[in-house]
């Protein structure tokens, strides 16, 4: 577990400077210095006032089981969702009556956060889980269209 | 002293309470409240509100058949996997890994590209597909997912219901009004849950996930 800082949160009181044996916390970048961070100290998270900074855990819990009839109900919602967003993004690039696309816009952003949710629900929730890298996965062993980024996607399994 | 719910987004009036905002003084009673008033989140008219104490029936069971569930999962298409994407990039922002964030963003802008944009679209389009998620996919998720007790899955239903009635209600009001209904206000979306506002100014907090208003975006007109 080391520290980071929610920058939105900090109002620069400094005490974290104060605190930190090894100095982590005093950068330039505005983030902890994970390297110099002693794991599990939280001198600076208890010093906080503006309750900026928290430890993250190295580790993250396994992925929840998902079982197949809800994964199935959940990808069924996420069809329609993603179905729907790309409906309105469609009368976006056809439209040429700004309200239309207005509102066109509205309703592609909300089914996007729709789709989003339901995807993670139905067993995605975790970036470094194995679904995702078995998705990735998947992406390098299909054939792929000429210009996909192949690079992006074996940088990913690979830091993840 | 009642209460009465708008069917659409769950926005309560409470007699007791009024609403100070719309000058409804404390104690008013729902039958006081002029037939044309509308709800101040939705718009849903004052006939279709219900009393706090009726059940409403959601929870109808409609279940998979058999053959369904044999069925092995299927490949995602290129519109969910730019939305799963976008979302696992949203995951690695909040572990603070900035790097894995920006890979997945790049990723998901690359299948939002590909989408398939030939098909003819318009809002009715949209409303069948919102009829459909209400008659019947919430309903099936509701009933399979509640028989497995998954917590996160049943609340991304709870909300997803929600906006789902609303977008549906969106549509079906611009349908009649068309852009006058835009014309000279505003129309927000709400970045946690997609709750979707039309007025002057946001709400404080979001209705349906309660996010306050920081977290909620106004879509320019372009």
């Amino acid at each position: 577990m080391h520290a980071v800082r929610n920058i939105r949160l900090c109002t620069k009181d400094c005490l974290c400077l104060y605190v930190c044996p090894t100095g982590a916390t005093d950068t330039e970048s505005g983030q902890i210095d994970a390297t110099k961070c002693i794991s599990g100290c939280r001198a600076c998270v208890d010093a906080c006032p503006s309750h900026a900074i928290f430890l993250i855990p190295d580790e993250y819990p396994l992925q929840q089981k998902k079982t197949n009839d809800v994964e199935k109900a959940l990808l069924t919602l996420s069809e329609s969702k993603t179905r729907q967003e790309q409906l309105a993004l469609t009368i976006i690039k056809t439209s040429d009556d700004p309200i239309v696309r207005q509102l066109a816009q509205a309703l592609s952003m909300s089914n996007r956060l729709l789709a989003e949710d339901v995807l993670r629900e139905a067993g995605y929730m975790l970036p470094q889980s194995q679904n995702v890298k078995d998705f990735l996965q998947s992406l390098l062993d299909t054939p792929q269209p000429e210009d996909f980024p192949i690079e992006i996607v074996e940088k990913l399994l690979n830091i993840l | 002293m009642k209460k009465y719910i708008c069917p659409i987004c769950s926005f309560t009036y409470d007699e007791a309470v009024g609403i100070e905002e719309e000058n409804i003084k404390r104690e008013t009673k729902w039958e006081d409240i002029p037939s044309e008033w509308v709800c101040p989140l939705c718009a849903t008219n004052r006939v279709d509100f219900l009393e706090e104490k009726s059940d409403i029936k959601l929870n109808e069971q409609v279940s998979f058949s058999k053959e369904d569930e044999a069925n092995t999962l299927r490949v995602l298409s290129i519109e969910e996997m730019s939305a799963l994407c976008s979302n696992l990039s949203k995951g690695c922002e909040k572990q603070y890994r900035d790097e894995e964030a920006n890979l997945f963003k790049q990723l998901s802008e690359y299948f939002k590209n590909k989408g398939d944009f030939t098909k003819d679209a318009t809002f009715s389009d949209l409303s069948n597909f919102l009829q459909k998620d209400l008659d019947t996919n919430y309903k099936n998720a509701k009933n399979v997912i509640t028989k497995s007790n998954d917590r996160g899955a049943l609340r991304a239903l709870v909300w997803g219901e929600k906006v789902t009635r609303i977008l549906s209600s969106v549509i079906n009001r611009y349908d009649k009004k068309k852009n006058e209904l835009l014309e000279n206000t505003n129309i927000y979306v709400c970045e946690i849950c997609g709750f979707v506002y039309i007025g002057e100014k946001a709400p404080k907090i979001c209705p349906v996930c309660k996010v306050p208003n920081m977290k909620i975006a106004q879509v320019k007109r372009r």
